[in-house]
C-alpha cells in the first residue's frame, strides 16, 4: 500500500498544477470573448470532477488488485497498479459511450443490462460470464419477493 | 465477490462522460440551429438502471483481475515472485483486444 501511494502521488499533483496553469492561461486568452470564459470555467470544473472520480476509482482498483495478487500468491510492484487503474478508467469511459449509443439505438433513454452485455459481444467467454451474472441478478429479485410472501404466509399460519 | 466497484462511483463516471458528450453535441446543435434559424430543443439525459450498473461493475472487476492474473502468469513463467511493469506490458495487447 505504502509503496503504491509513494510512487504515484507526486505525478498527479504536478499534473494538476500544470493543468491549472493551462486553464488560467486559456481563461485570460478568452476574456475578450466574454462567453468563452464561461465555457472554460465549466471545462475546469469538469476536469476537477474527473480528477476526483479518477482518484476514487483508483482506490477501488488498488483494493481489487491487492486481493487478486494475494490470491495468486504474487507481489505486485507499486507503479504497476496506477497503470492498471488508468487502463480500467479508460475502459469505463469507453463503456459509458458504448452503452449510451446502444440504448439510444434501441430507442431508450435508460441503459439496461442488455446494453452492457452487448458491449462485450466480441469476447464470447466474457459474454457468457456477464450473461450468467445477469441471470443471477435477475434470479435474486423475484426470489426476494417470493420469500417475503412465504414469510408472510408463514406468519399467518403460525 | 468481496472486492468490487461502488455502483455510485461508476454511475457518476458514466454521467460525467454523458454530460461531457451532451455538451459537445449541444454546441454543434446550436451552431446548426443558428445557421438554420431554429430554437434549440432540450436534449434528453441518459440514465442507467441498477442492474446495468451492477453488470458494469462486474465487467470492470473482471478486467482488473484478468490483468493481474495474466501478468502473474508471465511473472511466474519468468520465475519471478513480483509482478513488474514489463509483465504488464507483455499481456497488454491481448488484454486490450479482449475487452
Amino acid at each position: 500500500m505504502d509503496q503504491t501511494e509513494g510512487t504515484h502521488n507526486p505525478s498527479p499533483q504536478g499534473e494538476r498544477e500544470r493543468r491549472r496553469g493551462a486553464g488560467k492561461r486559456a481563461i485570460l486568452e478568452k476574456m475578450e470573448g466574454g462567453e468563452g470564459a464561461v465555457v472554460t470555467e465549466k471545462l475546469e470544473e469538469d476536469e476537477e470532477r474527473t480528477k476526483l472520480l479518477r482518484d476514487r476509482f483508483r482506490l477501488s482498483v488498488i483494493s481489487i488488485v491487492e486481493a487478486e495478487a494475494k490470491k495468486q500468491g504474487m507481489e505486485i510492484a507499486g507503479h504497476v497498479v496506477p497503470c492498471i487503474a488508468e487502463l480500467a478508467f479508460e475502459l469505463t469511459e469507453q463503456l459509458a459511450k458504448d452503452v449510451e449509443l446502444f440504448a439510444q439505438h434501441a430507442g431508450r433513454k435508460s441503459v439496461n443490462m442488455e446494453d452492457v452485455i452487448l458491449s462485450a459481444h466480441r469476447n464470447e467467454t466474457l459474454l457468457g460470464l456477464l450473461r450468467s451474472f445477469s441471470h443471477e441478478l435477475k434470479a435474486k429479485e423475484p426470489q426476494q419477493t417470493q420469500k417475503k410472501r412465504k414469510r408472510s404466509s408463514n406468519n399467518e399460519v403460525s | 465477490m468481496e472486492n468490487t466497484f461502488d455502483h455510485e462511483l461508476i454511475y457518476s463516471i458514466f454521467k460525467l462522460v454523458w454530460s461531457r458528450k451532451a455538451a459537445e453535441k449541444n454546441e454543434d446543435d446550436e451552431l446548426f440551429n443558428i445557421e438554420v434559424g431554429r430554437a434549440s430543443k432540450k436534449n434528453r439525459r441518459t440514465t442507467a438502471n441498477a442492474n446495468a450498473l451492477k453488470v458494469s461493475c462486474e465487467l470492470l472487476r473482471i478486467f482488473v483481475s484478468e490483468a493481474v492474473q495474466r501478468a502473474a502468469m508471465i511473472a511466474e513463467a519468468e520465475g519471478s515472485g513480483k509482478i513488474e511493469a514489463t509483465h504488464l506490458e507483455r499481456i497488454l495487447p491481448q488484454l486490450l483486444l479482449d475487452f
